[in-house]
């Protein structure tokens, strides 16, 4: 059952009262209200496109920063938000969903699931619009708002130029709010946003010690992101040199068989083969090293 | 008085006698009438054989002829019945009997002349079987006939020189089949080497062409999927002489091969567009005719932008695509066309057609895309042995040597491969009634696929690993089967099984 808190109220987040006419008047929301969720607060988001080098990163970055007690909000859509929802959950932190839509809709419908397991583990999904409003156009730009009002930072993963992810980062430097940026290969599509928000000042982000400075969280109990280097296995020396050019860059079949020098037949094999035993990873045709 | 003159009608690629009954009536007025069921085409025959009569010089009888196709219940259809009709009333005119045991077939030009009609093979085919020994036909059809052995096949070229020949004033040499090869050869637009990079699809081509499977490819616009399709037909192997026969078979039926030509040796390459209807595509109308998917029967059907065939259409396609036939029935008529066809299908990732581009940027949205590939249904894509994902190619990346087609790998070399290891696989089927690898169901597959304890547990890995269906863990076993074919091995080894896990289901997820 959806709930509602108004802005007059003891318990409405602080940090987007500040923000001043702009605050939403009131809140819907679904889950256990609870202020300390309000406390530190970091937007995450990313393009609906997200690659899977966003993807790996989003993991890497969100699953660290929630793991150390910081709140990952985000819009819920797919690509970015979603990564950034499913990596807090998953790693028991917590996460809040600002929805575009009413609060008694699941929007995008397909990711019910983990709208679910958000509300499981004691995060919140919330919204300023009530019952079964239907999401449009300008009401994801609207939500944008709450998403960087709550939040005392920002970080984008991966956004074009033109995209809603800088429509929050917008929001984020207009209310003084800090900006972190991933930088990606200038030459993709998805990073050319990010790329202008660093030309623009923004913060590079490629730990998350960078993003917990901010947040003065202690990093002594913190692992080092080393430590996410799989323990090398029974490795042959193909299998080192396939994943020596995958660290660089996420590639096809073809073009490691290129590069390599090797028939297409035989690294197809060997590729199959080190998938099963988990070195590598593949999504949408390319290959790529966890 | 009365002449018969035997035919025959072609019910699909079923053949039955057909008498034609020629009665030249002195009392009563001169007329001309046609009955035993005749369509249109039957009954304008009247006109074609009072005019080619007239023009070989022979004076038309000023008499009541009457025609009897017998059967008279059975509907007869085409123009084939111009020879019987004209001969019946030239032997009464000119007083010559027939030769015992002969089939006529043909249609008159209103100069006397014969041309080529469909249907000759059926009905040589028809004559072996039931001791016919002469076939009369239009000499453009004669070769077609010819392939058969059996019946002498004379090749008729018009009135005058058959009436010749049965007044035994002039002699016509029965026709000795000659092949004609190249004629009918599918026209590869494209050499493979001409394919630059791509290195995985055509590995892929060559290991379907091997086993028949069917294959789909999925990738943006100019990645290159139509050319790949387009070079396919050069590295098909051959017909072998049951199957040349089916073909032709259902050429012959259709009316598809042309004047002079004869059996069909080569995998033939059909390629409908998009827009083409359900009748058009899988066979049917009021005398049910066979569609495009029995005319790609042992050769190819290639389907570009798969998404775009109407969902009917496509779903049309799972029975023929299952058993390699296709019965179509109507109020009056039951025809069974066989379709064992290997299906290529190309597609696009998304409605832009740039999802996943190095590029390009894709501006559709998760629910479009997700829309745009559920128009493939499950079903069919679960029937689909080998998926490939095609990324456009940046030749500037080339090094010299992979730019230079001349060193890549030519069709012909391809072909050989492929011609291997489609002998072994017809070996190996011998006592079966399949011929390749493809067309395997479970009891060939665990007859003929042995896999030892690591194989099986590696399928087993990769089937949780990577959620395949059941029927996917069966094609698996099929293209490693292909694969171990082209590599000349009896047994499948883990490396062929790692392979065929390459061509597992992609970008589109089966159900």
């Amino acid at each position: 059952m959806a709930q509602v808190i108004e802005i007059e109220a003891q318990e409405y987040p602080k940090l987007l009262k500040e923000i001043g006419s702009q605050a939403p008047k009131r809140l819907y929301y679904k889950g256990d209200w609870n202020e300390v969720l309000f406390e530190d607060c970091l937007a995450v988001v990313g393009s609906r496109h997200l690659t899977s080098y966003g993807r790996k990163i989003t993991e890497q970055l969100v699953t660290e920063i929630a793991a150390s007690g910081i709140t990952i909000v985000s819009g819920f859509m797919y690509g970015g938000d979603e990564a950034a929802h499913r990596a807090a959950v998953r790693t028991g932190g917590r996460t809040i969903a600002v929805m575009p839509c009413g609060i008694n809709i699941i929007h995008p419908a397909e990711q019910k699931e983990l709208y679910n397991e958000i509300l499981k583990n004691k995060g919140l999904i919330i919204s300023e619009f009530g019952g079964k409003f239907l999401p449009a156009n300008w009401t994801y730009v609207k939500r944008n708002r709450i998403v960087a009002g709550l939040s005392k930072a920002i970080l984008i993963v991966e956004a074009g130029l033109n995209s809603g992810s800088l429509i929050t980062a917008g929001y984020a430097k207009k209310y003084g709010r800090k900006i972190f940026a991933v930088p990606g290969q200038i030459t993709s599509e998805v990073s050319k946003g990010t790329v202008k928000l660093i030309k623009e000042g923004a913060e590079v982000a490629t730990e998350a010690r960078d993003i917990l400075k901010y947040y003065n969280i202690s990093l002594a109990n913190l692992r080092n992101t080393g430590s996410y280097a799989k323990p090398s296995l029974n490795i042959g020396k193909e299998e080192q040199e396939i994943i020596n050019q995958l660290k660089r860059e996420p590639m096809e079949a073809d073009i490691l068989a290129r590069a390599l020098g090797i028939s297409v037949a035989k690294i197809g094999t060997t590729l199959s083969l080190m998938q099963l035993k988990g070195f590598i990873n593949q999504e949408s045709g390319k290959y790529y090293v966890d | 008085m009365l002449i018969k003159v035997p035919s025959v009608a072609n019910l699909g690629l079923e053949t039955i006698k057909v008498d034609v009954e020629v009665n030249l009536a002195g009392r009563g007025l001169p007329g001309f009438e046609i009955v035993g069921l005749p369509d249109k085409a039957v009954d304008e025959s009247k006109e074609r054989v009072r005019a080619a009569i007239s023009s070989s010089g022979i004076d038309f009888p000023a008499k009541k002829i009457t025609i009897n196709l017998a059967p008279a219940d059975i509907p007869k259809e085409g123009s084939l019945y111009d020879l019987p009709i004209a001969v019946g009333i030239l032997s009464s005119v000119l007083q010559f009997s027939l030769p015992e045991k002969s089939l006529f077939l043909g249609e008159l030009s209103l100069d006397g002349s014969l041309r080529h009609t469909k249907g000759a093979l059926l009905m040589a085919l028809f004559a072996r079987e039931f001791g016919f020994l002469n076939l009369f036909v239009p000499k453009d059809s004669a070769n077609e006939a010819a392939a058969i052995k059996g019946a002498k096949v004379f090749p008729v070229e018009n009135l005058i020189q058959l009436s010749s020949y049965f007044l035994k004033r002039k002699n016509i040499e029965p026709v000795v089949y000659k092949e004609i090869s190249d004629r009918f050869l599918p026209l590869a637009e494209f050499d493979m080497r001409e394919v630059l990079g791509q290195e995985q699809a055509k590995r892929a081509m060559e290991i379907a062409a091997a086993g028949g499977h069917n294959i789909i490819m999925v990738g943006s616009p100019g990645s290159g999927k139509t050319m790949l399709a387009r070079a396919l037909p050069g590295i098909l192997p051959p017909l072998n002489e049951t199957e040349s026969l089916e073909v032709t078979k259902i050429y012959s039926a259709a009316g598809n091969i042309p004047p002079g030509g004869s059996l069909i040796t080569h995998r033939q390459f059909r390629a409908p567009h998009h827009s083409a209807s359900l009748v058009g595509l899988i066979g049917g109308g009021a005398r049910p005719h066979p569609g495009e998917i029995s005319l790609a029967h042992r050769g190819v059907l290639f389907l570009d932008e798969f998404n775009e065939f109407p969902r009917q259409v496509m779903e049309a396609m799972r029975q023929p695509l299952e058993d390699g036939y296709l019965t179509i029935s109507r109020s009056k008529q039951r025809r069974m066309y066989p379709a064992d066809f290997m299906l290529v299908a190309s597609a696009n990732p998304c409605p832009c057609g740039y999802l996943n581009h190095p590029k390009k940027n894709c501006v559709c949205t998760q629910h479009q895309i997700r829309k745009y590939q559920k128009r493939i249904s499950g079903p069919i894509l679960d029937r689909i042995d080998l998926h490939i994902a095609i990324q456009p190619v940046d030749t500037t990346e080339f090094s010299d040597n992979q730019r230079n087609s001349e060193l890549l790998e030519s069709s012909k070399v391809i072909k050989q491969r492929v011609v291997l290891a489609r002998q072994k696989q017809e070996k190996r089927f011998e006592k079966e009634s399949i011929h390749s690898n493809a067309q395997m169901k479970n009891t060939h597959i665990k007859n003929y696929c042995k896999l030892t304890k690591d194989i099986e547990e590696l399928l087993h890995r990769a089937s949780i690993k990577f959620q395949l269906s059941a029927r996917s863990y069966m094609k698996t076993i099929k293209v490693a089967r292909t694969i171990a074919d082209l590599e000349g091995a009896e047994e499948i080894t883990i490396s062929h099984m790692a392979e065929a896990l390459q061509y597992k289901p992609k970008i589109y997820e089966s159900v």
